[in-house]
């Protein structure tokens, strides 16, 4: 339910501090998410978060309950052009610094706040929301153990004949009836050469013998996700390629997890898994970074790929998630989600 | 060549239009009828002619192959996508309140005009494909709802029948939801934005339940109000009646041309007139709806648009007696040339 979290709101305060701010502009849904928790809908509400408190303009639709769930919030009850009330509140509120998201807010709305002399920051929330709080991990490790449930049971219902899509709806049925609200992203299997494309979307593609499978999926639990993927071959005549590429990918995976320290970069870390891929010869078939940041969101800052030249932080929650795709054959990909620690990534379990 | 894409080209050619720069990610989706995952994925530049899409690689084998009928550049720098423009830059226009500063001010700063409505421009007449997909949502919703009723027991949570409908809607082949469903039991029914909480049901009293699902990207959105029990209390009934003939006059005067600000009225109207209850009518009657819950035109006091053939509204009258129960009834029309058709339309059990 509702209520502002208090330790996410003192981590907002001292980024406004840091980067010497007295007022921050937020309408992003997953940035007022973030603080106030499943509350105002999407473009219905803008807030201003100052020195002295929280403001926020919205649709009177919203002022009753948002009295009763934060009473510790002003609300200010419009219908529309929420942008220029907010820029009155920040002048009565003599404040000296605020800024607004360039990435976030609409250009249309932006050039108000732009000519009202406010400051421009990017990814603001995203980047206090990289850090994730004791909290945070404990339930992404709640929605862990339910997609790693959901693989253990899935393993059994795969059998000849079954279609991709037969086999995402009872993942996401297995998913929902041990607590999940929605899944990460629809669930991703993929047979045969279907794998080789990492983006195939379960179609009515029947399982034969001696099939490569391919798995990825995850769930949102209190708001949080999961992400894994698993690949292995169906029926027992493995062929020697397919078991020397995913037992590429698993040790690219594995070298991950023992050589990735506190104080890499994402270009650091992504390095260890494309090296392993490398040097087997596969470099050009791994197509894509080693894995992204996860949180509230299936893809959050903590990229672990070649552009991603910051440290990644204590708490930071990531995937890694090494592929190698051979076009019209298969494709594998192996994949569990950390957090960092001071003494390495730890699993999220 | 996707028939969104085309019908577009057509718009730009006929309106004398250079081209136009599309930064969201659900337009981009909806011209090239491609999946990208999450904004900022690609941006696409369209011309009455051709179109171009800006991505990283990762998508380019997947989308060459899908999409044979696009140019591909292996970028999205928005300052590589207006040096390519050039010059012809100051013909083309990009929709403000669908970029965010960064990608606005380069455009901008290049010469790109701002169109408001560009979006809806786009997106407001759905394509007989479009068509399909939103029919097939509404009866995925419509059906489940049925199914659920008959599963909705005394003793069961809001969050735990909410989860319940989700599931159904899902086994019946629904790709997540529209929205998070709206589950109510009693008087949190007087509630229109209420968030789903471990109340539990019990006999006799009213459920209120706001819901859709998604099928391949695109929405539907129904509501229910109705007693759980056997003997609903004279109020209640008097009141579902109320709201269920606001909702008849309002749909029976669908129709392509009509003003969404006037249908507003009519229902506002049909409250204010019949027990002077339209203070107790606190939001908006519909919106149309596609990629996204909420498209233009909303039907509203405030809009100045009108209804267009082949575009959807929801009708949603509702009245709410705070502390007591609200009442909501709805269903998403397709606008036709001479009226509407209900495309969510299940047994009307008044």
């Amino acid at each position: 339910m509702a209520g502002i979290d208090k330790i996410k709101l003192k981590n907002v305060y001292s980024a406004l501090t840091k980067n010497k701010l007295d007022g921050l502009i937020l309408s992003d849904v997953n940035d007022m998410k973030y603080l106030l928790g499943d509350f105002f809908c999407e473009g219905e509400a803008t807030i201003l978060i100052h020195k002295k408190g929280i403001l926020a303009v919205s649709r009177p639709l919203y002022e009753n309950d948002a009295k009763k769930a934060y009473p510790q919030l002003k609300f200010i009850a419009l219908e529309e052009k929420q942008h220029f009330e907010i820029i009155k509140q920040a002048k009565a509120l003599k404040l000296k610094a605020v800024a607004f998201d360039e990435a976030k807010e609409y250009y249309a709305q932006a050039k108000e706040y732009k000519k009202a002399g406010f400051k421009t920051v990017s990814n603001f929330i995203n980047s206090v929301r990289a850090t994730k709080t004791e909290q945070e991990i404990k339930i992404m490790k709640e929605a862990a153990q339910i997609a790693y449930g959901a693989l253990l049971y899935i393993k059994k219902e795969i059998k000849a004949g079954v279609t991709e899509k037969q086999i995402a709806l009872k993942i996401e049925m297995f998913m929902r009836e041990r607590g999940a609200t929605a899944m990460s992203f629809v669930p991703l299997v993929s047979f045969g050469a279907n794998g080789a494309n990492p983006h195939h979307f379960p179609d009515d593609t029947k399982l034969t013998k001696n099939t490569a499978v391919l798995l990825d999926f995850g769930c949102v639990y209190k708001g949080y996700c999961s992400d894994i993927s698993r690949c292995f071959w169906f029926g027992d005549k493995v062929t020697p390629e397919y078991q020397k590429i995913l037992d590429l990918a698993i040790l690219a995976h594995d070298t991950v997890v023992k050589k990735a320290k506190y104080g890499m970069t994402g270009a650091e870390i992504d390095s260890i898994s494309r090296g392993v891929i490398e040097k087997a010869g596969y470099g050009k078939y791994f197509i894509h970074r080693t894995g992204h940041g996860i949180g509230m969101q299936d893809h959050e800052l903590a990229d672990i790929s070649q552009l991603n030249k910051n440290k990644i932080g204590l708490n930071y929650c990531f995937s890694i998630e090494p592929g190698i795709y051979l076009p019209g054959k298969f494709g594998v990909r192996y994949e569990d989600c950390f957090y960092m620690t001071a003494k390495g990534i730890k699993q999220i379990k | 060549m996707t028939e969104t894409l085309n019908k577009f080209q057509k718009y730009l050619a006929k309106n004398k239009l250079g081209g136009a720069v599309i930064t969201d990610i659900l337009t981009v989706n909806y011209l090239t009828s491609f999946h990208f995952v999450s904004e900022g994925d690609a941006f696409l530049i369209v011309t009455s002619k051709k179109a171009t899409c800006y991505t990283k690689e990762m998508y380019l084998i997947d989308i060459k192959n899908k999409c044979p009928f696009l140019n591909f550049v292996n970028s999205l720098d928005i300052n590589v996508l207006v040096k390519n423009l050039g010059k012809q830059a100051k013909n083309f226009v990009f929709d403000p309140y669908a970029s965010n500063y960064i990608n606005g001010t380069t455009l901008k700063n290049a010469g790109v005009k701002e169109v408001a409505k560009l979006t809806s421009i786009i997106r407001e007449v759905k394509t007989r494909e479009e068509i399909k997909l939103i029919k097939k949502a509404c009866e995925i919703s419509s059906k489940s709802f049925e199914i659920f009723k008959k599963q909705l027991k005394a003793g069961m949570t809001e969050l735990e029948a909410a989860k319940l409908l989700e599931g159904i809607m899902a086994k019946l082949g629904g790709n997540g939801l529209a929205f998070d469903t709206i589950m109510a039991f009693g008087k949190n029914t007087a509630n229109p934005h209420h968030a789903n909480s471990n109340m539990k049901l019990k006999k006799e009293m009213p459920v209120l339940v706001d819901f859709g699902c998604r099928y391949k990207g695109y929405c539907s959105d129904i509501t229910r109000t109705f007693w759980f029990g056997k003997k609903p209390t004279q109020e209640f009934q008097h009141y579902f009646e109320t709201v269920f003939e606001a909702y008849t006059v309002a749909a029976n005067a669908l129709k392509a041309g009509k003003s969404a600000k006037e249908l507003d009225t009519l229902a506002r109207n049909y409250f204010e007139d019949n027990f002077e209850a339209s203070k107790y009518f606190i939001h908006s009657l519909g919106h149309n709806l596609g990629l996204e819950i909420h498209e233009r035109p909303i039907l509203s006091q405030r809009s100045e648009d009108t209804l267009k053939e082949n575009a959807l509204t929801t009708i949603e009258p509702g009245l709410y007696f705070k502390n007591k129960f609200g009442i909501r009834y709805e269903d998403t029309f397709l606008i036709t040339k001479t009226g509407s058709i209900n495309l969510t339309a299940v047994k009307i059990k008044k």
